[in-house]
């Protein structure tokens, strides 16, 4: 069996702390392990032992929302993901501009959470309903540009059907859906701020055959300068 | 409608009283005063009939002057026409009189002031003053082409004082009372803003006790009971319970977001029934959505009511912005088929069924 993946809890709320860590707990395969627990990020870091590979932040903690402190943890080797009460699509992709691998609302928590936490800590993208929201309300001039296709599996996975019908609905196969979905995703790690985790996401992304390296450069030519690190060397 | 607007009509209403007054005011004082002493003194004058000629086109001025007070007829030209020519009516009838008794016998002079204040009390007083001064200086200069004698002089400052005086004196209190009628207007208006503040504040914090008492006879009873264990959250009816209530705390924060159009309200208000029989009614919006029309509207929420009273425990519902329109699509757990109402005024409606749940979506494209 594999080792479990490690993960932190960063959330201000104790009850909702203890709620995630039964969820985790609950999970037949037991395939996450919570290592720390902490109520603000300073808490994060003077937690004792090695640092959990993923962490899952509560964006609002005391009140104040904490995306801009999403580079700092990224650049700290972590892998983040987003779990918030917040389904404003404007939050949801600054968090995700600012290099968080994934967001979970917290009415997707008990049936994404997990998931979400073990695709981060395999730099796969995981695209929650809140998520795919985001993505189909996104108006920035600067958005990627996405297929039918996967404007039409973003969409239908939104609605809330699951990838199995949103497969027959579209006469392809479950996991061609997962595909097109993780694309639209890969494409959005490719564009606006830079972050190790986002080269990290599109690395596996290419390595799994989601996205081909062609169709990340027309993306990345606008976003990225010289001074970059090239494409293809993972964040961790 | 800005709160200026009522406050202007208010003090309008005030101020028409007293343009009607000053009209009253001096057509009475041309008909009784200057037409009384200009039949008492017919026989003085050396021609009565060009006396009485003046005294019509005073009458004229009158009545004009009265027509543009009382239409509100704007511009300084209308006003000024009108004034000079009871001025040099005025001064005609007295170049004409007897040299001796000019004084003694002027009919006009009264008039033409009268006229003066009818039509220049709305505009800024210093024109009336000058036409007041300008008359005077008419009227002298006639008795000093007559000859200016002691008592002649003592006469015509007796007469403008008198009359003068007295036009002056209306004209300021005409001004005075105007100004306060403005002022009287104002504070009643803010009056009845305030009053207008008061009872919304009331309307609205009657629908937020009456969202509270909802909430007190379904959360609240809910969450004592998870509190005092005897709900077990274990338990599958308290699940659906618990997504009930959860669904009304977010309609009830919804209702305070702006939403586009009332497709989305009315979504809302359908999903009221399925939420009293206990379905978990969740409703997202992507984007921002366009317009759409009632007839369609119509049919969309048809279909919705249809889902909703087939629906066993949850549905989802959302809107999205699509390329010419929008789609508005339910995902339930309907168990079997649900005959969904008929097509039309723009929309279409699909649906596929996957084991116990349905997803049916309309789509709405603008022409």
């Amino acid at each position: 069996m594999e080792q479990p993946v490690t993960a932190a809890i960063v959330e201000d709320h104790p009850v909702v702390t203890e709620g995630v860590a039964s969820w985790i707990r609950s999970d037949p395969g037991q395939r996450v392990r919570l290592v720390q627990t902490a109520r603000d990020l300073a808490g994060l870091r003077s937690a004792p032992g090695p640092p959990a590979e993923v962490v899952i932040l509560d964006l609002e903690l005391s009140g104040e929302l904490v995306t801009r402190q999403i580079p700092g943890l990224v650049s700290a080797g972590y892998r983040v993901v987003a779990f918030s009460g917040h389904t404003d699509p404007a939050i949801v992709m600054e968090t995700l501009d600012s290099g968080a691998h994934a967001y979970v609302s917290k009415e997707e928590g008990r049936d994404h959470l997990v998931e979400a936490v073990l695709a981060a800590a395999a730099d796969r993208p995981y695209v929650t309903r809140s998520q795919a929201k985001a993505m189909l309300a996104d108006q920035r001039p600067a958005r990627p540009a996405l297929s039918q296709q996967e404007q039409q599996a973003l969409l239908l996975w939104f609605q809330g059907m699951s990838k199995a019908s949103v497969g027959r609905r579209m006469s392809i196969s479950e996991n061609t859906v997962r595909q097109y979905i993780n694309r639209a995703r890969a494409k959005y790690a490719a564009t606006g701020r830079t972050a190790p985790s986002k080269d990290a996401l599109l690395a596996r992304a290419i390595e799994d055959g989601v996205i081909k390296a062609g169709e990340i450069m027309s993306y990345k030519s606008f976003a990225r300068t010289a001074a970059d690190p090239p494409l293809g060397a993972p964040g961790h | 409608m800005n709160a200026a607007q009522p406050t202007a009509l208010m003090s309008g209403r005030y101020q028409r009283a007293f343009t009607i007054a000053v009209v009253f005011l001096v057509a009475g004082w041309h008909l009784a005063g200057a037409g009384g002493q200009l039949l008492h003194n017919r026989t003085a004058y050396g021609s009565f009939a060009f006396q009485a000629a003046m005294w019509l086109i005073m009458a004229l001025a009158v009545i004009a002057g009265s027509v543009l007070v009382l239409h509100d007829v704007p511009g300084w030209r209308p006003a000024w026409a009108v004034a000079v020519i009871a001025l040099a009516a005025s001064t005609a009838a007295a170049a004409a009189s007897p040299d001796a008794r000019m004084l003694a016998v002027n009919w006009a002079w009264g008039s033409a002031g009268w006229i003066g204040v009818l039509v220049l009390f709305r505009r800024r007083f210093t024109e009336l003053a000058w036409f007041l001064a300008a008359e005077a200086a008419a009227i002298l200069a006639v008795q000093v082409g007559d000859g200016l004698h002691r008592t002649d002089l003592a006469g015509f400052l007796a007469l403008l004082a008198w009359s003068t005086g007295a036009q002056v004196a209306v004209a300021a209190g005409v001004r005075a009372l105007r100004l306060a009628a403005g002022q009287a207007a104002a504070a009643a208006q803010s009056e009845h803003a305030a009053r207008e503040r008061a009872a919304t504040a009331e309307i609205v914090q009657a629908a937020r006790h009456a969202r509270w008492l909802a909430l007190q006879e379904s959360a609240v009873p809910l969450v004592a009971e998870l509190a005092e264990g005897t709900a077990d959250p274990g338990d599958a009816q308290v699940r659906i319970r618990c997504a009930v209530q959860a669904a009304r705390l977010r309609r009830l924060l919804a209702e305070g977001d702006e939403v586009s159009g009332s497709l989305v309200h009315e979504l809302h208000a359908s999903a009221d029934v399925a939420e009293r029989r206990g379905v978990a009614v969740e409703i997202e919006t992507a984007g921002p959505l366009p317009p759409v029309p009632g007839p369609a509207r119509r049919v969309i929420t048809d279909a919705a009511i249809a889902i909703l009273t087939a629906a066993r425990s949850r549905v989802r519902i959302t809107l999205a912005a699509v390329a010419a329109g929008i789609a508005v699509s339910f995902v339930a757990d309907t168990g079997a088929a649900v005959l969904l109402p008929a097509i039309g005024d723009g929309v279409s409606i699909e649906h596929q069924q996957d084991g116990a749940m349905l997803w049916a979506e309309a789509r709405w494209n603008s022409p």
